[in-house]
């Protein structure tokens, strides 16, 4: 299923229809809903922690620290604290990936592999397609499971949508067998009726994910978008009975809004979408957030970050 | 949930369930109640107050528990309650507006402090209400109080008035009636049912802390909905209007019949309304809102999903994921749960299938919300519907067929409309005959918004502006009805005495036969029965004029209907133009009009031509009216788009005065058909002749042929052929007591709006700008329109 895609049905996007008051009324409803409590946190703070596509996406990255990041995803949570809840057998306590940019791709894939862990490592990348299409072809070959792509092709463009597809079938190809994940870059669609669209053509083209930003704009993933995103994901499993994959990445900071998150991906698109290969956070500072929350739903205590493993 | 604290973290991590919620304690309102011994008397002068000796009855929370006991009012309390509310609107009402607007917003200020006691207490006896709803109210309010001298002259409150409300009516209905008729400086007695009881003594409690004069807030509680009518039948008591359930509304309108107060109600719960999703709408929303509506614990009115047949797969496919992992809903009674059953296995007998959640089973207490699809209009689950989470589903083709099916219904509350295409959601609302419209959402209420249940939805205007005139009268009117206690009256021999029989006495002065006018034509009665005409002194016979019947008004009421519609849909310059010329022909047919006015009432030549004059002048105000009182856009505290239109009733029934004949006729008839409606004049028993004559005025004018029809006979059997007839929407009565106390308790079923007056000297002649205003009022509707933008 990963590489093909339904083709693109233009008929279908053109009908699409987003009332921008309703979705936010729904979004603030859902920001309202009452969050789980005391051992339903600490089990839903687990699931995000699972979900966590732990980034880090600077100019200066080095080796080092992306060991660093690649050891923390492999124990994201204290093992005493795991312990506590009887979480540490498990083996399933883990970040979802470690996403770095296609030059860092290959120290990722040696820290992981000597660790012995196969965490998927996807990368983000840049410029134009004509420089990303190889650049995604050597990440592939340097190991990485999951592509997360830019496109430069956004809606509203003047083919209704055909130049987009036609950009994301050509990535879709070079990356073979990894997952696609495709940023739709919310932030400049402008309206939800275009996110809502794009949503639809990126999915027709073979996506695994749609991800709503970089992380790196000014508007990230807020949860109206989120809502809009998430019925798009739907309305393409209404229609092929193929479930795709959502990623809302950018201003995620607290274990508080990854507890919101995870509920309205449970309202919306119900609890399949609960698990690693169906919903990642992008993030990066989030992690040590949950992991003090866990801290304090397991001691009771309130702990500093240096009580906990730096990433 | 006695599992859940056994659940380990591991088992949460596979299943992902939410786990309980966090169980509120309403520890204030308990500390309030526990305060008062549990046991709540009356509020009456600034106090509680509780006789040793009367009756109480407990109020249960849904689990059975007893959350406190209010008092039983008698008549001694009574008598108390309304004495004190009469000081109450000395008071009140000799403050100035400034002072009044104050009291209302200090209780702004106190709701402020006490809001966790207020919304636990309306959460402990279901009452329902937001403290920031209530806030909202409270400032509107404050505002028209603040304006009421400025922007509304020539209105005088009225002065007590008694607020009923049903056991299941929220809190903000009743605080919609409340606050507008204190604003306006009436005092007011609540008498609210149980839901409202707690939470209206402990406002009235916080009111005095605002400054609120002693009286002018009462609250009585009763054992049961006959308290509403005893303290009705006080003499103190000015006007009653009711909020909550049909049933209960209905039993107060005909408890109440022959007191001499006028009641007006507004049973917004339990009315069907339609939840329309056009093809061009936002599907996924629509989907979302409408389980959000139909699926509460308490619902207030029975949605009905209308769906657009190319989009009905995909509506039922969202349906069928959302609806997968809802929540059972509590049924408000053990007893609902085979009533539940029943609807439902009716249902698929007939061919329904069903769409529902799957989460758990259904028990006695809980049912899992469910969408009867493939309902029809003919289906006992929309005909019907029975309690619990349970939402017919019906298609339609076109657009205009949605309006069809959204209209054909005995209701008129609300309507939720669809689309993303704002040429059809204006178009839709525009046709649909429901008080509020919302496009695009759904059950939004603001105090801004004039809603007037339409059909049987209600006999007032709540809200805006328009809301404020059932609390005020024009200052130069004097009240309508004497104060009686209801006579023994047989309501099923009234109206059915027989004409009596004409005999050839006189040959030689051969009275004429006069017609009457149905649908453009003029004819005889059905029966062929006549009577004759006598002038207002001496016994000579002037002609005689048709017996007409209950078949003669449903001539005229089909004749009505069928041009009313059109004649409401043209513009209000194009309605004006007609009334002009109207107006005109009168001036050209005065020698013959004012002649038979003449003959008729014995009036000098003068008088009768100053009284055709008046008439015609009273014809071109009333053109000057059509298009210059309108609706119009209003401020919403939200963003988006309101509007206001006053709609016409339909078709009113008419029974004049004796009084000023041609004149009184005029007056009314403008007023009717300047706002798009259409009439039956019944002319005065006793004085038919100027309004026959105006008959070849009408023929001369340019109105549509049947929407003014005139019938001519016994005033009651015509009042009575009135009542009972549904398509009338209105009847306006002048005549005897026993006429009135009929009216009020017939038209009820469906609901009527009455205009009743038993005055027989009343002076047509002073054109006081309120008095016709008060007219305008009473021949429209109101409907609002509420589109939200982002």
């Amino acid at each position: 299923q990963s590489s093909a895609g339904p083709g693109l049905y233009l008929e279908v996007i053109s009908r699409v229809r987003v009332n921008t008051q309703a979705v936010q009324k729904r979004a603030q409803h859902l920001q309202a809903q009452k969050i789980p409590r005391k051992q339903f946190q600490t089990a839903w703070l687990l699931k995000a922690v699972t979900c966590i596509d732990l980034t880090t996406l600077s100019g200066d990255d080095t080796p080092s620290n992306v060991h660093r990041l690649c050891m923390k995803a492999i124990q994201p949570i204290r093992a005493d604290l795991l312990e506590e809840i009887h979480m540490h057998d498990k083996g399933c306590v883990t970040t979802a990936a470690v996403c770095v940019y296609p030059s860092r791709v290959a120290d990722a894939v040696k820290s992981l592999k000597a660790a012995n862990c196969s965490l998927p490592v996807p990368q983000v990348g840049s410029c134009s397609v004509s420089h990303r299409v190889p650049e995604v072809r050597l990440a592939v070959r340097d190991g990485a499971t999951e592509i997360d792509i830019v496109i430069s092709r956004l809606w509203p463009s003047q083919d209704s949508g055909e130049a987009m597809y036609d950009e994301i079938r050509q990535f879709r190809e070079v990356c073979g067998d990894a997952h696609m994940k495709t940023i739709l870059a919310v932030g400049e669609l402008g309206t939800f009726t275009n996110v809502y669209k794009a949503s639809m053509v990126a999915m027709m083209a073979g996506s695994d994910f749609i991800k709503t930003s970089t992380g790196k704009e000014s508007v990230n993933a807020t949860y109206p978008v989120a809502v809009v995103m998430a019925r798009a994901i739907r309305d393409y499993f209404l229609r092929t009975g193929h479930k795709v994959g959502f990623k809302p990445a950018g201003g995620i900071r607290t274990a508080q809004e990854s507890l919101l998150w995870l509920m309205l991906i449970k309202e919306e698109l119900g609890g399949d979408w609960l698990r690693p290969h169906l919903f990642r956070f992008g993030a990066s500072s989030l992690l040590a957030d949950i992991e003090r929350q866990i801290s304090h739903q397991v001691t009771g205590r309130y702990a500093a970050y240096q009580e906990l493993p730096l990433a | 949930m006695a599992g859940s604290t056994t659940k380990t973290v591991f088992d949460i991590f596979q299943s992902m369930e939410s786990g309980p919620a966090a169980a509120s304690s309403p520890t204030t309102a308990q500390a309030w109640l526990e305060h008062h011994s549990r046991s709540l008397g009356f509020f009456i002068d600034e106090k509680f107050v509780l006789p040793a000796d009367r009756r109480s009855r407990s109020l249960n929370d849904g689990k059975g528990g007893v959350v406190c006991s209010v008092a039983c009012a008698e008549e001694a309390d009574i008598s108390q309650c309304a004495a004190s509310s009469v000081s109450g609107f000395k008071a009140w009402s000799g403050l100035s507006c400034e002072r009044r607007a104050k009291v209302l917003l200090k209780l702004v200020s106190l709701l402020g402090q006490h809001t966790q006691c207020v919304s636990e207490l309306c959460e402990l006896c279901d009452a329902s209400a937001s403290p920031s709803a209530l806030v909202r109210l409270l400032q509107y309010y404050s505002g028209w109080a603040q304006l009421r001298d400025t922007l509304i002259t020539g209105w005088t409150p009225l002065g007590v008035v008694e607020v009923v409300t049903s056991d299941d009516c929220s809190l903000y209905s009743l605080m919609l009636k409340v606050l507008p008729a204190l604003a306006m400086g009436n005092s007011v007695i609540v008498v609210p049912g149980w839901s409202c009881g707690p939470p209206a003594l402990l406002l009235a409690h916080l009111f005095t802390g605002a400054g609120l004069p002693a009286g002018a807030l009462n609250v009585l509680t009763g054992c049961d909905m006959t308290l509403g009518a005893k303290v009705a039948q006080n003499p103190n008591v000015s006007y009653v209007t009711y909020s909550g359930n049909k049933q209960d509304g209905v039993t107060l309108c005909e408890s109440t019949a022959g007191m001499g107060v006028p009641v007006s109600v507004s049973p917004y719960i339990g009315a069907t309304c339609p939840f329309i999703i056009f093809e061009s709408a936002d599907i996924d929303s629509a989907v979302e809102e409408v389980i959000e509506a139909a699926f509460k614990k308490r619902k207030e009115v029975n949605w009905v999903l209308c769906v657009q047949e190319s989009v009905y797969d995909s509506v039922v496919a969202r349906l069928r994921l959302r609806m997968s992992g809802l929540k059972c809903v509590a049924l408000l009674r053990e007893s609902d749960s085979s009533l539940v059953e029943a609807a439902v296995q009716e249902a698929q007998q007939q061919g329904a299938t069903l769409v529902q959640s799957s989460a758990a089973p259904p028990s006695r207490t809980h049912y899992p919300p469910t969408v009867l699809c493939g309902a029809a209009p003919s289906s006992p689950c929309v005909v019907s519907p029975s309690p619990g989470p349970l939402l017919p589903l019906m298609t339609f083709r076109s657009n205009s067929e949605a309006v069809t099916l959204g209209n054909h219904s005995p209701h008129g509350q609300a309507a939720s409309i669809w689309t993303e295409d704002l040429t059809l959601a204006l178009e839709t609302a525009k046709s649909l005959s429901v008080g509020s419209v919302w496009v695009n959402s759904h059950s939004v209420f603001d105090p801004c918004l004039p809603v007037s249940g339409h059909k049987d939805s209600g006999t007032c205007t709540d809200g805006g502006q328009e809301g404020l005139y059932q609390y005020l009268r024009p200052s130069s009117s004097t009240p309508s009805l004497p104060r009686s206690s209801p006579a023994s009256l047989d309501y099923s021999a009234f109206g059915t005495e027989t004409p009596a029989p004409i005999i050839p006495v006189d040959l030689d002065s051969a009275p004429q036969s006069l017609l009457q006018l149905v649908g453009g034509k003029t004819c005889k009665s059905v029966s062929g029965c006549s009577m004759a005409v006598r002038p207002q002194e001496g016994t000579a016979t002037l002609g005689y004029c048709p017996y007409g019947g209950r078949k003669d008004v449903r001539n005229a009421v089909e004749a009505a209907i069928k041009v009313q519609p059109g004649w409401m849909k043209k513009t209000p310059s194009v309605r004006a133009q007609s009334l002009y010329s109207l107006a005109k022909a009168l001036e050209a047919k005065m020698r013959v009009v004012a002649g038979s006015n003449c003959i008729q009432t014995s009036i000098s030549v003068e008088e009768a031509n100053a009284e055709v004059d008046l008439s015609v002048a009273r014809l071109n105000l009333w053109a000057a009216y059509c298009d210059k009182v309108q609706g119009g856009s209003l401020p919403m505290p939200k963003s988006g788009s309101a509007l206001s239109f006053p709609e016409a009733l339909g078709v009113v029934g008419v029974i004049l005065p004796d009084k000023h004949p041609l004149l009184s006729m005029a007056t009314l008839l403008g007023a009717a058909i300047a706002t798009g409606n259409a009439v039956i004049l019944v002319p005065s028993e006793k004085y038919p002749l100027p309004v026959l004559s105006f008959i070849q005025v009408l023929q001369a004018s340019d109105l549509p042929a049947g929407l003014v029809n005139v019938i001519t006979g016994s005033r009651d059997q015509l009042a009575a052929a009135f009542a009972n007839h549904s398509v009338i929407k209105a009847v306006w009565y002048w005549g005897s007591a026993e006429g009135c106390q009929y009216l009020q308790k017939t038209c009820t079923r469906p609901l009527k709006t009455l205009k009743l007056s038993c005055q027989t000297e009343e002076d047509w002649t002073q054109s006081d700008p309120a008095l016709l205003e008060e007219l305008w009022r009473n021949a429209v509707q109101w409907k609002s329109v509420w589109i939200p933008t982002a």
